[in-house]
Parts: structure tokens; sequence; C-alpha cells
């Protein structure tokens, strides 16, 4: 805090709660706030829906993990180490206690701790979720900004024909597509990659091919929705008459003033994709043998590993919550006279 | 506006080119190239083997080796023998680190590995085993007979899956962990030990392979390890050590300059890679990721391999079969699983899925092992009359069978969609379900074995005493049988007593034909995963032929070598 405002807090005890009000009153912490309180239904609720599919699926956690011809006392020792001889609600309030606590519990299918689990394979999906992000919004936004400049000019032509190849391709196609022609022909990227490498380099050379896989279906998304929407900004909006009409040049009327207006349209579409985007990442991981969350996420649910699949729903709950809470943000720094707190009341 | 018109025209133009070049790359014909390391394309065709001159061999060089997930690819539990549920799955890694007491060779012969001979005595209750002087784990302990006791008592006392099912005394005989009573494993000097058996098994040694208690971990490395570390960095006598170790996804070991049998092994590394199946690991070799994959199965695959590759179509020993859970509806009913042998046809599925490539089966020998007979006598083939009457009898077109097999066979998961439809044909229903290793045996444990019903799995092994063979699948004893007929249980034990070979086989003969009598599950053809390895490496296993011991052969690296670049 400045030494003036200190001074001020001490001259005048009303400044503070002066100060306290406004701070508290801010929209953006309120959002803030508001989106949080909304996280824990959420959360508590995907992670409920998780414990009680998985607890449907047959079968012994206690006989798993000690083989089959584990003695019933062995099981029995097992069951009370894993809390399995607990009641189900009793078994769902200890694991959210253990959430609580920063403990997600021990991975039934390798014995180790899921958060140890997590911090070994997160930040192999963190990575390739933020590559496969950033190369489709950047070459999304340009290549938007590039057909909006003159709408059914080749380069439009040029971004609907590759645009509607990747609006109609899966992934997994195209990501054998991919290792079919970059790293079995070319050679310029490998087929698999069991680790991201020890350097930056290698690392983006293993990744470049899941993300492209992932990100060019959400690229041509991004690419067509937001080509579209600065095109009917450049067309119908009158703030776009009055700066062409001040002699602003064409260029930055496009990107500073049509483009930053359409973004909303572009966030709200990169928040609802995180789902889909995290649905992606279990598939394409395994194809190059990434060792990710996502690959951990199938190989977890095939063989009824409990702690394991909650551990890593709630990993991508965290993350699409964060997203959204992210994208309602932007909005506000995006536009000023959005103002939460104040419209709704 | 002439400029504007080029520069569109010259736009359109390298754009068309573009996709175009990217269109032709990726419809290129695959036969145009060829991957590094490989020579001239090979035309023999699918399901056998087509191997090139191997050349030379010569030390040196490091090799990827692709394992597929699912199966071989998999070890969430880490490497410690005793532990490990995924068990022989992961015959490779055990092989290259921790070495075998007995190898088994071309057409079945035996190689002292560690281990340099043993006899039976005692009628066949006591099998006495000679241990390679000299050889130290490399950690720089020795190999004694007192280390293997103590690998052997820890074993015995396991609860995994993989433990042996040795016949033996124990300290509280109503508890299958329980401690092996004394005298049953003796020492009887720094390099030889004893095994006294309850009942007599002239099957002994053909048993071991493949088994933990051929895989010889160090007791003092284990001690001062601890058994997590252990798992993950296991510490043994075989050609090569453990360098890094990342669960299920990657092993990378090197050459053990202690190793017994200098100068072997022939390579100064390897890395095992996991790879979640056929086709990427096909694609990962193409582009020069990996020297070698095991267990290739994919029909298809098999054929465009063999035409950049070494593929090395194995004599199965462990026909395909189909599992049919006796204790419970609806195959508890003898009608039910005799209409199951009538309403299949599977000379259609043989033909049109692997191109006759296979031999038909009817018992669970295979040509690639001891006792083969491919016929049974009085075996119910395909009969569309007597099936309809044995469907509508036995009520089994009124409920859907739990149909099910493991995930890393494409050949496994074809018979099961393909008979599935021959069954529709007849009204009956199926449900399929797919596993993982683990999952699978979670299947045919989940709620004492009484949740499956039918399974497409292998039944069989090299010796049928051993590994996942006919006792696995077929003996009351079994968790993985659906089987629960103690006259069958007698008659296997009894193929099991002798060490005579004609007699052991005529056991089994009797046993097939019980099986098939009594429709106990339909045999259908015999298959082996194949190895595909870059011209240029070669090895047993993977450019000569070696016994499938259960599954798949195991390859024995210290022989493997690379002359791709001489």
């Amino acid at each position: 805090m400045a030494l003036a405002q200190q001074v001020q807090l001490q001259r005048d005890p009303g400044a503070r709660s002066d100060i306290v009000r406004r701070v508290t009153g801010s929209p953006a912490l309120q959002l803030v706030g508001r989106r949080l309180l909304t996280a824990i239904p959420v959360l508590l609720g995907v992670t409920f829906l998780t414990f009680v599919v998985m607890n449907l699926i047959p079968g012994n956690p206690a006989r798993l993990i000690l083989g089959i011809n584990a003695t019933p006392g062995q099981i029995q020792q097992t069951d009370i180490k894993l809390g399995l001889n607990h009641p189900f609600w009793d078994r769902y309030w200890l694991w959210i206690d253990g959430l609580l606590h920063g403990n997600l519990g021990i991975a039934y299918s390798n014995q180790q701790s899921v958060n140890t689990d997590l911090a070994q394979h997160l930040p192999v999906t963190c990575w390739l979720l933020l590559y496969t992000l950033v190369v489709s919004l950047g070459l999304g936004v340009l290549v938007a900004v590039l057909a909006a400049r003159k709408p059914n000019g080749i380069a439009d032509r040029l971004s609907l024909a590759v645009s509607m190849l990747g609006l109609s391709i899966a992934p997994y196609v195209l990501a054998l597509v991919l290792i079919y022609v970059f790293a079995v022909k070319v050679q310029w990227f490998p087929a698999i990659s069991n680790s991201l490498g020890s350097s930056p380099l290698q690392a983006i050379r293993a990744l470049t091919l899941p993300a492209a896989s992932i990100g060019f279906p959400l690229f041509a998304v991004y690419s067509r929705l937001l080509r579209a929407d600065i095109v009917e900004q450049m067309q119908r909006e009158d703030y776009i008459v009055t700066a062409k009409a001040k002699g602003v040049s064409p260029w930055r009327v496009l990107i500073v003033h049509a483009t930053r207006n359409s973004m909303f349209t572009l966030i709200t579409l990169v928040a609802l994709n995180l789902g889909t985007l995290i649905g992606a990442v279990a598939i394409i991981e395994p194809i190059f043998s990434l060792p990710g969350i996502g690959a951990e996420l199938i190989g977890a649910i095939q063989i009824n590993d409990l702690p394991l699949v909650e551990g890593i729903v709630v990993v991508f709950a965290l993350v699409t919550v964060a997203g959204n809470l992210l994208a309602d943000l932007m909005y506000a720094v995006l536009d000023p006279r959005i103002r939460y707190g104040r419209s709704a009341s | 506006m002439k400029f504007r018109l080029l520069s569109k025209r010259t736009a359109c133009l390298a754009g068309a080119a573009a996709l175009v070049l990217t269109a032709a790359a990726a419809c290129s014909s695959s036969g145009s190239s060829s991957p590094p390391g490989s020579t001239a394309s090979s035309t023999a065709s699918p399901g056998q083997s087509s191997i090139t001159s191997t050349g030379a061999a010569v030390a040196g060089g490091s090799i990827t080796v692709l394992e597929g997930k699912g199966f071989a690819g998999d070890w969430p539990l880490g490497l410690d023998p005793a532990t490990n549920t995924t068990g022989s799955a992961d015959q490779d890694y055990y092989n290259a680190v921790l070495g075998d007491l007995f190898e088994l060779g071309a057409n079945g012969k035996q190689i002292d590995d560690l281990a340099t001979g043993y006899s039976y005595s005692n009628n066949n209750k006591t099998v006495t085993i000679n241990l390679r002087p000299g050889v130290e784990f490399s950690d720089g302990t020795p190999l004694t007979a007192s280390v293997v006791a103590w690998n052997w008592t820890r074993d015995l006392e396991s609860s995994c899956t993989c433990a042996p099912q040795w016949q033996v005394a124990r300290v509280n005989p109503k508890v299958t962990t329980s401690a092996p009573a004394k005298g049953v494993i003796k020492v009887l000097g720094p390099e030889t030990i004893q095994v006294n058996l309850l009942l007599p098994d002239g099957a002994f040694i053909n048993q071991m392979y493949d088994t933990i208690p051929n895989w010889i971990i160090s007791e003092t490395a284990f001690t001062t390890m601890g058994e997590k570390a252990f798992a993950q960095m296991p510490v043994g006598a075989g050609p090569y050590i453990m360098v890094s170790d990342s669960y299920s996804n990657q092993i990378v070991v090197k050459k053990n300059p202690n190793y017994w049998d200098k100068p072997l092994p022939y390579l100064d590394g390897i890395t095992f890679k996991s790879v979640s199946g056929d086709e990427a690991a096909y694609e990962a070799m193409l582009a020069g990721e990996g020297q070698v994959y095991i267990d290739m199965s994919t029909p298809a695959l098999l054929k465009e391999s063999a035409q950049k590759f070494n593929v090395l179509n194995q004599l199965g020993t462990s026909p395909y079969d189909l599992q049919l859970n006796s204790a419970v509806p609806p195959f508890n009913n003898p009608k039910a699983r005799e209409a199951i042998y009538a309403m299949t046809n599977f000379a259609p599925i043989l033909q049109h899925i692997f191109d006759n490539e296979y031999p038909v089966a009817e018992g669970f020998t295979g040509p690639g092992g001891i006792c083969y007979e491919q016929y049974v006598p009085g075996y119910q083939g395909y009969d569309a009359t007597l099936a309809k009457q044995l469907v509508a009898e036995s009520g089994l077109a009124k409920t859907t069978i739990q149909f099910g097999t493991i995930s890393s066979s494409p050949v496994a998961a074809e018979t099961v969609q393909a008979l599935s439809q021959e069954w529709a044909a007849f009204g009956v229903k199926t449900s399929q379900h797919i596993y993982p290793l683990n999952g699978l045996i979670q299947a045919f444990l989940a709620n004492g074995g009484k949740s499956w019903q039918a399974m497409i799995q292998t039944a069989g092994a090299y010796d049928p005493s051993s590994g996942v063979g006919v006792g696995f699948r077929f003996n009351s004893m079994s968790p993985f049988s659906g089987t629960h007929d103690t006259k069958l249980d007698t008659m296997l034990n009894n193929a099991v007593a002798s060490s005579n070979l004609s007699t052991r086989c005529a056991d089994y003969n009797q046993a097939a034909k019980y099986i098939a009598d009594n429709y106990y599950g339909p045999f259908y053809f015999s298959f082996a995963p194949a190895n595909v390895a870059v011209k240029g490496i070669a090895g047993p296993g993977l450019t000569s032929p070696l016994p499938a011991v259960a599954v798949a052969p195991a390859v024995l690296w210290e022989d493997v070598y690379d002359n791709s670049s001489s």
C-alpha cells in the first residue's frame, strides 16, 4: 500500500472503510467471488457423478492391487488402508475431506499418490493445451482478419476451404494423416513422444503434431466465426463508419476497432470449447504416446482406478471453471461498459 | 487492377499447389518410401515370415523397441517379479534386466542361462537345479542358491496373479500365500538348490519359462533399496542394466559390463517405449523412431509390414478359444454350450479376416508346441439345424451374452465381432467388452468369478501345463477358468505328472476330447503375434523363430544385434 494511503488511513478511519467498500464493491472481484462460489457445486456435482459411476463398475480394488491369491485378511487390511470398508457416503466424504486438504488419495493401479501422478503427467497436458490454444487462436485470429478484410476475396475463399477441411475432419483421423505426412514422409516431427525431451525445442517438436491434430478443427471454428463477426461489424456498425469518416486507416479500423469488438464471440467460444479440447487431449495423447493425464485418464477408467479418475476429473473441472472465469474477466477488460455488479443491481 | 488480378491468380495457384502437394504426400503409395535402416522391400506373403539375410552379428549400437499398451506396454506396479500383476506380459524387460535361469530356444531346445542343469527324482516330486558358478548381479553381489531360495520363498508368498502354481507344503496349508514349509526349498550347496513338491511334476522346468521363478533378483539390492524403489529399478544378472524407468511409458537399459556371457550382449543399449497399438507402432517404425515392434497382430498391418520390415510370424502355441463360464447361466446349461459350438462356422472368418493364414484348432495345442494335435475326434462343428434347435431348447436367444476379450489383440477383438455377427443370425444377442489386461483380470475376478459369461482368450502354451496353458483356462482351481469339473482337473494333473513326453501327450489328447465332449469351450485357430524388425536388426525371436511360451515368444535380447550400418 502506498505511503500516502497509509497516512490517509491513520488520519481518517473512515477512509479505511471507504477503501474496503471500494475493493469489495469492485465488479471484477464480485464476479470472481460469484464464479468461485458457483464452482463449488459444479465441482461437487462432477466429482459425485464420477464417484457414483465408478462405484457402479464391478471389481474389487484391493484384489486388483494384491492379486488373486490374496487372503481375505490381506484384502481386509487393504480395504481399511484405502478406506473401502466404509459406506458409500462416508467414502465420498473422506475423499472430499482429502481434496480439501490437498490429498487426492492413492491410485489403485500403481499405488502411487494421485498428487504425484498428476505432478508427473499434468505438465505434458498443460503444455499441449497451451500450445494448442496459442497456435489455434493466433492463426485463427490472423486468418479471420485477413479473410474479413475483403469478404469473398481470395484470402476469404481459401480460408473457407481450409476451415471446411478442419471442421469436417476428426482429430484422431487428422492425427494419423499428420503422422504419415510429417513424421513418416518428411520426418520433421516425431510420430511418438514418450517424453518432451530436455530442451524447449525438443518439446515443441514433440507437441507440434498432437497440437495440430487438436488445434486444426478449433482453428477452423475460431477463424470462421471471428471472420463472420468482423465482417458484420465492418458492414453494420456506426462506429466503423465514424472511424472511416475520420480518416482512420482501413487496417487500423479492421484490427483495432472491428476485431477488438468481435473478440467477445471468440472468447465465449474458447471458453465453451474447453471441454471439447480436454476430451480431444484424452484421445490424442495415447496416439502420440504422450505421457499426459489424458492418456492416464483413459487407462484409469479402463481399470476402474477411482482415485486417479477423480483426481484427473477434478483437474479438468478446475481448468474448465477457471477458463470460463477468465473469459468473463476478459469481457470486462475488453469493454469497460460491462459492470457486472452494477448491472445486477 | 491488373497487378491485383495477377496476385490473385498467383495466390490461387500457390494455395492449390500447396493443397495438392499435401494431398499427394498423404496419398502417395506407401511402397515408394523406405524407412531408415531398411534395404530391399520384401514381398513375402502375409502370415509367413519374411526375413531377409540378417548378416553377421556385430557388437554395438542401440535400438528402440516398441511395445503395445494394454499388454507388454503396461507395467503400472513396476517390475518386481513378485508383485507385478501383469506378470509375464512384461517378459522383455525381465529377460533383458534379470536374465533367466533357463531359456526356451529354437525348436523348443532348452538353453542354460543362469542355471546349468537340473534333475528330477523321487518320482518327479523333487527337482534339483544347478546354478552357474561365478555369476554376479549387476550390483556386484553373487547369485547363489540361497539368493534363489529367498526369491522363490518370496514368490510363493506372493498374492499376485503371477505367483508360481507349485504344489508345495505350506506352513499354513489353508492359506495360499503362506510361507513354504521347511524342506520345500533346500539349499544343497552354493550353486545347488532343490524343490520338493507334494505332487509329481514332470514339466517343472517347462513351467519355469516366462514365469517369475525364472527371474531372479538381487536380495541385497532389494533390501537396500526397499520394495518400491526396487520395483522401479530392479537389479538382476541379465545382459542389461536398468538406466531409467517411467512406468508404462519408457524403459532405458544399457549393456551390463558384468554379464556372465561376455562379450554378449551385442547391443550397447535398448530403449523400450510404450505405444498405443499396432498402427502407432507401424507409423513410428516407418518414421525411423523404432527398430523393433513386439507382438503385432493386426492382419492388414502384417501384410504392410512384410513389405518393408522383417516380419517373423511364429508358429502358434496358444490357440484362440471361447471360454464359457459354466458356473453361471446361460452356460451352466450344457445345451447352451453345445449351441455355441454348433452356431459357430469359423471357416469363413478365417478366410475373410485372416486370409486362411492360421491353422484351424480344435484343442489347446498349437503347431509350435509339444503334443500338437490339430483335430479332436468327435468335435462338434458347425451345424445350423442343430444350432437352431439347441438355441430354442436352451433359451439362449432370450439372454444377452456378455462377451469379452483383451484390448491388446486386434485379432481377438475382430474374432469377437465376427462371432457376434454369426450368432446374431441365430437370434443370439451379445454385449461386447474389450478390456486392457488389468481390466480383463478384474472382469474374471469380479463377483467371485460369476460376472463374466464368455471370453475370447488363448488357451495353451509351448508345454500345455505351463503359463497360460490348458490348466490356466480349464482347471477349476484357476480364477481364469470357466470350467469346474474335478474329472478334468484329475486328467490335467495326471498329464503333468509324468516326464515321459508320449505319456503326457496321450493324457492331453484325452483331456482335449473330454473338453470337446462336454462343450466346455470351442477352439478356433492357432495364432501367435508377429515380431517386426527393421532390416539389419537380428536375433532369436526377431529374425529366427522361437516357440511362443504362452502367447508370444521371449526374445533373447542378449543375442540381438544391429548390423544395419554394415
